[in-house]
């Protein structure tokens, strides 16, 4: 059905089926490459984005179910990749392969949004949804505290 | 093709003709080099044209400087720490430089990424690349001012002249330095000059990893592209009997569904159907609606878990020796004690991040692939044999991979999107579902090791007898190999104990799946069985693990393993230190040692481990490590620290099943892996950072977590875990 997505602040009018996951709305008909798809079921958090700046598994919600609300991916986190976890990911050399960290950086996003000085537990729970296979799990957590501190301090 | 598993190397050496391929004109400037085709991406320096001194360097007329990665990046690095060895010899200012992939081409020297080859291949060509073209630089200048090269140097991308100060950029004197002689032997920087090598520098295309621009293989767009789906057989060596795909092609977005059929090819697919759609989604939702029929062939007998029980009978009997040395026989009738076990380990699924992904193109006037690689010329080979085209009209770009761990060396899923895009006549993206990543892969062997020692009354290892059995990865190219060969265990007859008298025997395999290199291969349960028995040793020998462990290398006496008992103490020395060996810990804590040497390095861990009832907790990680020169201490610890939870993933998790041929698992809930709330809060890696030879890390650390582990559990007062994964997912 034809509908319009806000993307980033963008809007794309797209004409696909209203039951397609929003992944493929984004990597396949818009281009939007930077989410990625990991598992397809809502397993490994390699597609999230934000719905209203809420944490999404992409790969699962209906195109529909995005329509007429705000999505935001990781290429709209920021408008020059100065978020400040953008930042802390570069500075505490979190990526390997980088394959999930798109995933990782929104979800993390959302976590601190919620919640901006979550404790090690909190994060551990937020994050445990988010596979790397590479094993970057302590320089994430790391990340993530470095920005949580200085929101508090801030 | 074949991969080295032993960690042996054979050294690339840049010859004249592949590092300079005499002079020729390029758009914009004299150049010396074959004519690099530039990627069809943006390049940073496109505004001027770039001048290649080398396959490696390119500058640009205003001094901006592109190196290019022959081996291919999946995480490991690689591309960071090779041109930044260049750059280093270049005298190059590194943020004046961009780096880029190479595509598949022989100039790079070979670029098959695999064995933790890459820096023991390439270190030394890669220096001499930067230095070659420094030397050129220099000349150049030297030429301009009419003085000679000897006055002058090079210094962060400016030539300086000694004798009167004057100066020149590297983009001023590119083009001159392009026509000039490339040097013999070009001289190296003595270490106390590098710049680079051994600093943390941060991965290069991190900016672009955090705002979702770096491009996988799963991510290339094409104008007018498709997207497939596959089912493929399920067991190996079965066939599509029929399919029906009659509702399939009614369905939106649907181009057309086409069977795959292998070719006689190491890395073919396996054959399968698919479906080739506007999107992935409708490729995916047709492919549920073909009706498929598969004939399963004869490995459907195939039951994973009664196949190790009879790996474990056949170890547990005499089998084929392939090594012996000494009187083993002797040994064992004047032993003081004498002690068995038997270690087991199941099939493991690489599972990377990215599943299998390339887009291919199928041109009347050739080939062009965008994969995550690790074997672009494998990618020629098989995809030209499958076209029936030269290889070289093959065109690859390498792709960045969103993880590998050795699966990627096989180009199966490339072959497939060759096969569609053909059939289609249209770029085809074909991205596999993480059903199929799971359930069609190249598995790292099931196997199982029987080791008997005898013991002296001071507690000396007198004899040692060591049963493999687990299908050779040699199957998957040649199903007439059935057990492990000589070369598969020679990594036993070398270990670095030397245990005078010895035997290693070969226990009957054959192969039922693909089987595949899996980060670290055999050194994975090599490196688990010897580890392990060695604890148990110490016990029965009532002796603490770490002296036990000292008495074993000291008493290895053979000069021609001198190095290796060296460097292997150096590091169990090390980790134990660092990770406060003989510290009191709390009830339930335990602490855990292990060392090995693989892929020419050399690691050991303590692990802190606590266990309550089935619950095991890792505290902390001390992990040592011997790889000679540290390019960049960052990347290494990341390497490490990656090994880590991968080693723990297959120590508490990961397993493949099979029943009747087909593998049972099928996506993260019934394959888990280890995730952020579970990973050992505290990782601490440590080298020794020598001035010898270097010597990758992309495996060697993953061989030591889990005997590690498994000797903290048993030091923590729980059970001794001879089977691995610890912690079976029933299926």
């Amino acid at each position: 059905m034809p509908s319009t997505l806000r993307i980033n602040g963008k809007d794309h009018d797209i004409d696909v089926d209203d039951n397609m996951p929003l992944l493929y709305v984004l990597r396949d008909v818009l281009q939007y490459t930077g989410t990625k798809f990991g598992c397809g079921r809502g397993l490994c958090g390699a597609c999230t984005v934000h719905l209203d700046g809420q944490a999404t598994r992409s790969c699962l919600l209906p195109v529909s179910a995005a329509a007429g609300r705000e999505i935001t991916t990781i290429e709209g986190l920021s408008d020059d990749g100065t978020h400040p976890l953008q930042l802390a990911w570069i500075e505490h050399r979190v990526p390997q392969c980088g394959y999930c960290q798109a995933g990782q950086i929104m979800n993390a996003a959302s976590l601190l949004r919620g919640n901006p000085s979550p404790s090690d537990e909190e994060i551990d729970d937020a994050m445990q949804g988010n596979i790397c296979r590479c094993g970057t799990y302590n320089r994430i957590k790391k990340a993530i505290r470095s920005v949580a501190t200085a929101t508090t301090e801030a | 093709m074949s991969r080295d598993t032993t960690g042996s190397t054979k050294p690339f050496h840049l010859t004249r003709r592949t590092f300079i391929q005499g002079s020729g004109l390029v758009a914009g400037g004299l150049a010396l080099g074959v004519t690099v085709p530039l990627p069809a991406r943006a390049d940073s320096a496109a505004t001027q044209a770039p001048t290649e001194l080398n396959a490696f360097v390119h500058i640009a007329e205003d001094g901006a400087t592109t190196l290019y990665c022959g081996r291919c990046e999946m995480g490991q690095g690689i591309s960071t720490a090779l041109p930044a060895a260049v750059a280093d010899e270049l005298e190059a200012d590194w943020e004046r430089v961009t780096v880029l992939q190479g595509d598949a081409d022989e100039k790079y020297g070979p670029q098959a990424t695999g064995g933790s080859r890459s820096i023991n291949v390439m270190f030394t060509p890669m220096r001499e690349a930067g230095a070659a073209a420094r030397a050129m630089l220099v000349t150049a200048a030297a030429q301009r001012w009419g003085v000679d090269p000897s006055v002058c140097y090079a210094e962060n991308h400016v030539i300086r002249n000694r004798e009167n100060g004057r100066t020149l950029g590297y983009g001023d004197v590119a083009a001159a330095a392009a026509k000039l002689p490339v040097p013999d032997k070009p001289v190296l920087k003595t270490p106390d000059q590098f710049r680079y090598i051994g600093q943390p520098i941060p991965r290069h295309d991190m900016g672009e990893v955090v705002v979702g621009t770096r491009t996988y293989g799963a991510d290339t767009r094409l104008p007018g592209m498709k997207f497939g789906a596959i089912r493929h057989v399920p067991v190996l060596g079965g066939t599509v009997r029929s399919f029906d795909a009659d509702e399939a092609r009614a369905m939106p977005g649907v181009v057309d569904v086409i069977r795959i059929d292998p070719i006689d090819d190491g890395y073919s697919s396996l054959g399968g159907v698919a479906v080739v759609a506007d999107t992935t989604w409708q490729a995916q939702q047709a492919l549920d609606r073909v009706k498929v029929e598969f004939d399963a062939g004869p490995h459907a007998v195939y039951n994973s878990p009664a196949y190790k029980k009879e790996l474990v009978r056949r170890v547990e009997a005499s089998a084929e020796p392939v090594h012996t040395r000494g009187n083993l026989e002797g040994a064992f009738e004047a032993a003081d004690k004498r002690f068995a076990a038997t270690y087991v380990g199941g099939h493991l699924s690489h599972s990377p991040m990215e599943p299998m992904a390339s887009t291919v193109w199928v041109r009347d006037d050739g080939c062009e692939v965008w994969a995550s690689t690790q074997d672009p010329a494998g990618i020629q080979r098989t995809v030209g044999k499958f076209l029936g085209i030269d290889k070289n009209d093959v065109t690859v770009h390498v792709m960045m991979a969103g993880g590998a761990f050795g699966r990627k060396f096989k180009c199966d899923y490339v072959h497939e999107a060759a096969a569609l895009s053909k059939a289609v006549g249209a770029p085809v993206n074909l991205t596999w579902s993480r059903e199929e990543d799971t359930k069609t892969g190249f598995y790292h062997s099931v196997s199982a090791q029987h080791i008997e020692a005898s013991l002296d009354e001071e507690g000396n290892v007198t004899g040692w007898l060591h049963r493999a059995a687990f299908p050779s990865i040699a199957s998957t190219f040649n199903p007439s190999v059935d057990r492990p060969s000589e070369g598969d265990l020679e990594a036993l007859a070398n270990h670095p104990y030397g245990i005078v008298n010895l035997q290693v025997e070969s226990g009957l395999a054959p192969a039922h799946t693909r089987i595949g290199w899996y980060r670290a291969v055999y050194a994975i349960f090599y490196g688990f069985a010897i580890n392990a028995f060695t604890d148990e040793l110490a016990e029965k020998a009532g002796q603490d693990p770490l002296e036990f462990y000292r008495r074993i290398y000291r008493n290895n006496t053979n000069p021609e393993q001198k190095e290796q008992v060296e460097r292997s103490l150096a590091v169990l020395e090390l980790a134990a230190e660092k990770g406060g060996w003989g510290k009191d810990l709390p009830e339930g804590h335990g602490l855990g040692i292990a060392v090995h040497h693989s892929f020419e390095s050399y690691v050991a861990m303590v692990v802190h481990a606590e266990v309550d009832g089935d619950d095991i907790r890792v505290h902390r990680v001390d992990c040592a490590v011997d790889c000679g020169l540290v390019l960049n201490p960052d990347q290494a610890t990341a390497q490490m620290e990656g090994a880590v939870i991968m080693g723990m993933s297959l120590a508490l998790y990961t397993e493949v099943s099979f029943r009747d041929g087909e593998v049972v698992n099928s996506n993260f809930h019934d394959y888990p892996v280890l995730r952020a709330n579970e990973a050992p809060p505290e990782i601490h890696v440590h080298f020794t950072n020598t001035d010898a030879t270097p010597t990758g890390l992309g495996e060697p650390g993953v061989p030591t977590f889990a005997p590690a582990l498994a000797n903290a559990i048993r030091a923590a007062g729980g059970p001794r875990h001879r089977s691995l994964p610890i912690k079976p997912t029933t299926v």
